[in-house]
């Protein structure tokens, strides 16, 4: 019996009878619905997670540090952020670009206003690539010189540095920065515009290309090129050694072309936890927002599989109406099946064909409760953005439409099984004779 | 003389029954010649109907042998025997058998879809046989719409729509008065002449025996004679 056959006659024979096949197919519809609403709604959670910590910054950006001084004393060997480390990350599989950090504390002015602000160092050219999100302007870029992106709270940061300290919040709140017009400059020098401001300090003039968005981890930092920023350390330390105060903390960073910081951008997500192991494995400690999501979802995995046992719960009580189903129809058409028999029908073909009846039940159940499930996953998500939840709290992607279907169906087999196999093993001549 | 098509061997089937064992077939070794119609003529439970099944492979024989077309009927598997029966055997029923969701033509196709024969092919076929028993304006009835003889015409179609070397008959006019009775027979007749088919009809009306060159009398599970009929008509008409 070709398969078209086989179809067309299981199909018939299912269509005889319409109310028990619907009632049938009903049950494996809710199975699969609940099912797939139930995983759907873990993946959206899962995909919620990533969206969240996406706004934050790449998810393949591994940050590198120099392990703390006190960890040497472990007989290890001291690691160092100096070109040649650095270059032997960059030489890494699937690293994509690499930038070193550093890190410090400037004053920003803009006229009679001032901004104290992190400042951060990296080469400028690797600021998109490294998932910097700015709200207004642009990220740097190659070639940007005292150029700088502003930390996403310094518009509402600048204060008056004439006005002693319990006023300058209040007066903050009433003054217009307008970033992209104004004169802004630059300076190491934190008591700038007030009366302890040493006037040979000269600020450098900078111009604002844009600002951080507030949903970045780094979004209380302003951004600059690493060469402005150690041009202004290297006057700093001038300025220190003709004072004659030698300040300690900035010994690190006087040690030219070492970092203690460093930016690493992989090209495929998949390979961030090995890239990071091997940079481990160097003597650094790593950080990247890949870790903070795998303990996201590995909390939200356990959820998911609850859900996931419940949905289950309901389509195995609907592979047992499949089976009930088919066995019913067995003995409903015992003498059809001894007649298949006797007029040349094999073994293999009434399995076949009670397989295929037990089959399609599943898949005409698995379809139609895939399309409830899109319906009821709209619901909740529409139910859930009337209660203020931005993102879908249910996703059902295509591979899980696709599994889902091809599920129920085999849940169909599986229950049609042994029922196919108790219609082969009737006698012909017993099923005839059936009245 | 031409071969003998069936051949059967000390066959003995032994039922139990409690502590009883009744022999339905008890011993039976016949020739049927390849062609001929031959009646199994015998009282209800003479054990006739279980001769037939043994032959056509329904049931398995307790002793003996069954050599249709050189194949031992008694050492095949399932398979096997569904194989055997889509090449050589065709089959009429008492009850006709029909399948009651299927029309007509898709009735008598079904030997054909379980041979795998095109689509094409296998309607063609059906159609013809349909016409052949005078049905082809019933093609695309169900069974529940046809009357008692024209289901019988349907069976007897679908019996011979694979053009198979035997043809079964058990008790076919058991369910049918003497004019269909006679219908069905000229009808199984013509069909079987022109294909040269064997047939062999399990029955107990002494009329159809008629038709037959041989009838076999069975009585408690043996031969009891076996009658030459000189006089072999070919159509009801004949018979007046």
């Amino acid at each position: 019996m070709s398969s078209f056959d086989l179809i067309n006659m299981a199909v018939r024979n299912l269509w005889k009878r319409k109310m028990r096949t619907f009632l049938t197919v009903l049950g494996v519809i809710i199975g699969t619905a609940s099912i797939v609403v139930m995983i759907s709604v873990g993946i959206g959670m899962n995909e919620g997670y990533k969206t969240q910590i996406e706004e934050m910054g790449s998810l393949t950006v591994i940050n590198v540090n120099v392990p703390y001084s006190a960890d040497t004393s472990k007989n290890k060997e001291k690691v160092e952020l100096n070109a040649k480390t650095l270059e032997q990350i960059s030489q890494i599989t699937g690293v994509e670009a690499v930038t070193p950090v550093k890190q410090d504390y400037f004053t920003i002015i803009d006229g009679r206003y001032v901004y104290d602000t992190s400042v951060m160092g990296i080469l400028p050219e690797t600021m998109e690539q490294m998932g910097f999100k700015v709200q207004s302007g642009r990220t740097l870029q190659e070639g940007d010189s005292m150029a700088i992106v502003l930390s996403a709270y310094a518009l509402e940061g600048f204060y008056n540095p004439k006005l002693s300290w319990q006023y300058r919040w209040n007066s903050s709140q009433s003054i217009e920065i307008n970033p992209y017009e104004d004169k802004f400059q630059i300076t190491y020098d934190n008591s700038y515009g007030t009366k302890d401001m040493d006037k040979s300090i000269k600020p450098k003039k900078v111009e604002v290309v844009g600002v951080m968005n507030e949903t970045d981890q780094n979004s209380y930092v302003t951004i600059m090129s690493l060469k402005d920023l150690e041009k202004i350390v290297a006057e700093r330390e001038k300025y220190q050694k003709k004072q004659d105060n030698p300040n300690n903390n900035s010994s690190q960073n006087s040690k030219k072309g070492v970092y203690d910081r460093a930016m690493v951008k992989v090209t495929d997500m998949n390979d961030v936890e090995d890239i990071q192991k091997i940079i481990k494995d160097m003597g650094f400690e790593t950080y990247s927002l890949v870790d903070y999501l795998n303990s996201a979802q590995e909390t939200s995995k356990m959820l998911q599989m609850v859900l996931g046992a419940i949905g289950a719960i309901s389509l195995f009580v609907a592979a047992i109406g499949i089976a009930n189903t088919m066995v019913m129809s067995i003995y409903e058409r015992t003498r059809e099946i001894g007649v298949m028999k006797v007029i040349g029908a094999t073994v293999s073909d009434i399995r076949r064909l009670f397989l295929t009846e037990a089959a399609f039940i599943g898949f005409m159940g698995g379809l139609v409760g895939m399309g409830l499930s899109f319906g009821v996953s709209k619901i909740v998500n529409v139910v859930s953005a009337n209660m203020g939840r931005g993102d879908s709290i249910s996703m059902i992607p295509i591979w899980l439409a696709i599994v889902g279907v091809g599920f129920a169906t085999l849940v169909g087999v599986l229950a049609g099984f042994f029922p196919a196999v108790r219609a082969t093993k009737l006698s012909a001549l017993a099923a005839i004779k059936t009245e | 003389m031409s071969e003998d098509i069936i051949k059967l061997k000390n066959l003995k089937k032994i039922y139990r029954m409690g502590d009883e064992k009744i022999a339905a077939v008890n011993n039976i070794s016949l020739n049927f010649e390849k062609g001929s119609v031959t009646c199994l003529l015998g009282k209800s439970g003479s054990g006739k109907s279980t001769l037939l099944n043994l032959i056509s492979g329904l049931e398995k024989p307790t002793k003996g042998e069954i050599i249709i077309h050189g194949l031992h009927v008694e050492r095949m598997n399932e398979t096997q025997l569904a194989k055997f029966r889509q090449k050589y055997i065709g089959f009429v029923f008492q009850s006709y058998n029909l399948l009651g969701n299927l029309t007509a033509l898709e009735n008598v196709t079904l030997p054909l879809i379980f041979k795998r024969v095109g689509v094409k092919e296998r309607k063609e076929r059906a159609m013809e046989m349909l016409k052949a028993v005078g049905l082809e304006e019933r093609a695309s009835h169900k069974p529940s719409q046809l009357s008692g003889g024209q289901q019988q015409r349907v069976s007897i179609a679908r019996a011979f729509v694979n053009n198979p070397e035997i043809v079964f008959a058990d008790e076919p006019t058991g369910n049918l008065d003497t004019k269909t009775t006679y219908q069905m027979m000229d009808l199984m007749m013509g069909l079987c002449g022109k294909n040269k088919q064997t047939l062999i009809i399990v029955t107990h009306d002494m009329e159809i025996s008629a038709y037959a060159q041989r009838i076999i009398h069975i009585s408690d599970g043996k031969v009891e004679k076996i009658d030459v009929n000189d006089n072999i008509i070919k159509h009801s008409q004949e018979l007046t």
